[in-house]
C-alpha cells in the first residue's frame, strides 16, 4: 500500500503557504501592514476559510461515500439551503435575540441543516441514491425559496440573508463572531475523519458492508449529523457555497485514488485550500468590485469540475 | 455428527407484499456443502440474504454459529459468516490492491487472488477487470473473510455465474476446500451439474422448500422437469 504521509506534507505545506498569501493581499495592497495591522485584519477572514473549507471538502466526501454517489454534495442535497433557512426563520423571528447571543445562529443552521437532512433521509427512505438526490434537489429548491421569501418580508434581515444565498459572508468575519463556527467546523472535519473505513466498504454496497462487519445504518446516521454539523458550522462563516463539496473529493480522488483513509485528509485539505484561493482571488482581483467567495469558487470550479468530469472512467 | 453451524425452521419473509420465502427449514453443518438451486425468482437469493442476517424483517428461527443474525452486531456476525453476493459493484473503481485492503485480512486476500488467478494483476482497477475477474475478486473478499474456515458459514450467491470454465473449477474446488477444513457452506447455483457434487442439494420453488436431501435423491429427473419444466 502506497503512503501518502509525504504528499500529504506538501499539501499541508503549500496550504501554509497560500495563507502566508492571502494574509498578505487584499484591497489595501501587498504587504501585512507597518505593525501588521493588515495582518490581524485579515487573520479572521483567513483562518474562517480555511476551516468552513477544510468542512465542506470532508462533509462532501462523506455525503459522496454514503450515497455512494460522486454528484452527492451538501449544497445538493438540501442541507445547505436548511441551514440557511434555519438562520432566516431565527432572523425573523428574533433578531435581537439572535444578535445577543453568539451560539444563537450556529445552532439555528445546525437545526435547519439536521432537519433537512432528517426530512431527505425519510423521503428517500428504500429508494436508490439517484431517487435520493433528486430529493434532495427538490428540497434544495423549496428551502431557498423559503429563506427568500423571509428575505422579501422581513426587511432588516433581508440584505445579510441575500449576502448569505449568494455566498459573501466571509468579508464580515471577525474573531469574536467566527471562533464558535470554526470551531465546529474543525470539529465536524476531526469526526469525519473517523468514517473512512466504513465508507470503504459502503463502497461495495450496504450488503457487503454489512456482511464485512460495517453498522451500516450507524455510519449513515453518523454522516447525516456530521455533515449537518459540517455544513451549519461552514456556512455560518461563509453563506452558502455549493461547490467546494462537490470539487475536493474529485481532486483528492485523482490524486490519491478512492479509498476514503487515503482520500478524506486531502479531500479536507484541498476544500480549505480552494475556498481560500477563491477568496483571495475575489477580494484582490478587482479590490473595488470584490466577488463572493461562492462565485469565485463556482467560476474556478465548474471548468475543473467539467474536466474531471469528462475524463472520469465509467 | 458434525456441529451443525446454521438453522433455520420455519423461515419466511416478505418483500414488497409477495411472499419471498415461506416456511424454510434447513440446516448446514461444519464439513458440508449445500447447494440451493431453483428456477429463477424461486427465493435462492432471499435464502441466503437472511442467513446472512441481510433481512431484520425475515420470520422464523434461525441460528447461525450459536447466535440469531437477525440481533447480532454486524463486526461480531462477520467473525461467523462471510457472504458473496451474486452481483458484486463499488462505487469508486478501487484497484485490486486497495479492494484487498477491505478484507479483513489484506494477506489473505492475496492468498485468494493468486489462488483464483488475479496474482499479476494487483495494480489493475476494477473497471479493467473482466466481469469474470471482477466477480473472483468480490469472492476473494468472502473467501479472505474466512480465515482458517474452521466453525465459519460461508454463503455464496451463484459464485461461479459469469467464470469461464477453469475460473469456475477453482471456484468450486476452493468451496469444497473450505467445507473439508470445517465451514459450513450454503451456494445458490443454476450449475446442476455442480450441485451434484455437493453433499446435499436443496430444490426451491416459489419460496417453498419442496426438496432436500443427497443429490441422488432430491435431485431426480421429474423433480427437475417439475421444477423448471425442462426434461
Amino acid at each position: 500500500m502506497k503512503c501518502h504521509v509525504g504528499t500529504l506534507a506538501l499539501a499541508a505545506l503549500l496550504l501554509a503557504l497560500l495563507a502566508l498569501a492571502a494574509l498578505a493581499c487584499g484591497s489595501a495592497g501587498f504587504g501585512w501592514g507597518t505593525n501588521g495591522e493588515l495582518l490581524m485584519l485579515r487573520l479572521p477572514r483567513v483562518l474562517a476559510a480555511l476551516a468552513a473549507g477544510l468542512a465542506l471538502g470532508l462533509g462532501g466526501a462523506n455525503q459522496q461515500g454514503v450515497f455512494r454517489n460522486p454528484l452527492a454534495d451538501p449544497g445538493l442535497t438540501g442541507v445547505f439551503g436548511g441551514a440557511l433557512l434555519g438562520i432566516a426563520l431565527l432572523l425573523a423571528g428574533a433578531t435581537e435575540f439572535t444578535w445577543n447571543h453568539r451560539w444563537a445562529l450556529p445552532t439555528a443552521a445546525f437545526g435547519g441543516a439536521l432537519a433537512t437532512s432528517a426530512v431527505l433521509v425519510w423521503l428517500g427512505r428504500g429508494r436508490s441514491t439517484t431517487k435520493l438526490l433528486l430529493t434532495g434537489l427538490g428540497l434544495n429548491a423549496f428551502t431557498a425559496a423559503g429563506t427568500l421569501l423571509i428575505a422579501a418580508r422581513f426587511p432588516e434581515a433581508r440584505d445579510i440573508l441575500i449576502n448569505g444565498a449568494a455566498g459573501d459572508w466571509l468579508g464580515t468575519a471577525t474573531l469574536e463572531l467566527a471562533w464558535l463556527p470554526i470551531l465546529g467546523c474543525v470539529l465536524a472535519a476531526l469526526l469525519l475523519l473517523t468514517q473512512a473505513s466504513a465508507l470503504d466498504r459502503l463502497a461495495l454496497g450496504e450488503d457487503m458492508a454489512f456482511c464485512l462487519g460495517t453498522d451500516v445504518a450507524q455510519t449513515r446516521r453518523q454522516g447525516v449529523l456530521l455533515t449537518a454539523l459540517a455544513a451549519a458550522a461552514a456556512i455560518c462563516l461563509v453563506g452558502q457555497v455549493a461547490f467546494i463539496g462537490l470539487l475536493a473529493p474529485h481532486l483528492a480522488r485523482a490524486l490519491v485514488g478512492p479509498r476514503h483513509r487515503a482520500m478524506l485528509p486531502f479531500a479536507g485539505l484541498l476544500g480549505a485550500g480552494l475556498l481560500l484561493l477563491a477568496d483571495t482571488l475575489g477580494r484582490s482581483l478587482w479590490p473595488q468590485t470584490p466577488i463572493s467567495a461562492a462565485a469565485m469558487t463556482a467560476l474556478l470550479g465548474a471548468p475543473a469540475f467539467v474536466w474531471i468530469a469528462s475524463r472520469r472512467h465509467e | 455428527m458434525s456441529e451443525v453451524l446454521l438453522t433455520a425452521l420455519r423461515l419466511s419473509v416478505d418483500l414488497a407484499g409477495r411472499t419471498a420465502l415461506d416456511g424454510v427449514a434447513l440446516t448446514v453443518s461444519a464439513g458440508e456443502v449445500v447447494a440451493v438451486v431453483g428456477a429463477n425468482g424461486a427465493g435462492k437469493t432471499t435464502l441466503l440474504r437472511a442467513c446472512a442476517g441481510l433481512l431484520p424483517e425475515a420470520t422464523g428461527d434461525l441460528i447461525l454459529g450459536g447466535v440469531d443474525p437477525r440481533q447480532t452486531a454486524p463486526e461480531k456476525l462477520a467473525r461467523l459468516r462471510a457472504y458473496a453476493p451474486q452481483h458484486p459493484t463499488s462505487a469508486w473503481d478501487y484497484t485490486l490492491a486497495e479492494l484487498g485492503t477491505l478484507a479483513s485480512s489484506a494477506d489473505e486476500f492475496r492468498y485468494w487472488q493468486e489462488r483464483f488467478g488475479l496474482g499479476e494483476l494487483t495494480a489493475r482497477k476494477l473497471s479493467e477487470l473482466s466481469g469474470g475477474e471482477r466477480k473472483v475478486a468480490h469472492l476473494s473478499l468472502a473467501f479472505s473473510a474466512l480465515g482458517d474456515a474452521y466453525g465459519k458459514v460461508l454463503l455464496l450467491d451463484e459464485p461461479t455465474t459469469a467464470l469461464d470454465l477453469c475460473r469456475a473449477e477453482l471456484v468450486g474446488r476452493a468451496i469444497h476446500a473450505s467445507a473439508q477444513a470445517g465451514a459450513a457452506v450454503l451456494v445458490c447455483t443454476h450449475d446442476l451439474a455442480w450441485a451434484r457434487t455437493c453433499e446435499r442439494v436443496l430444490v426451491l420453488s416459489e419460496g417453498r422448500l419442496v426438496s432436500d436431501g443427497p443429490p441422488s435423491t432430491a435431485l431426480t429427473a421429474e423433480l427437475v422437469r417439475a421444477t423448471w419444466g425442462v426434461a
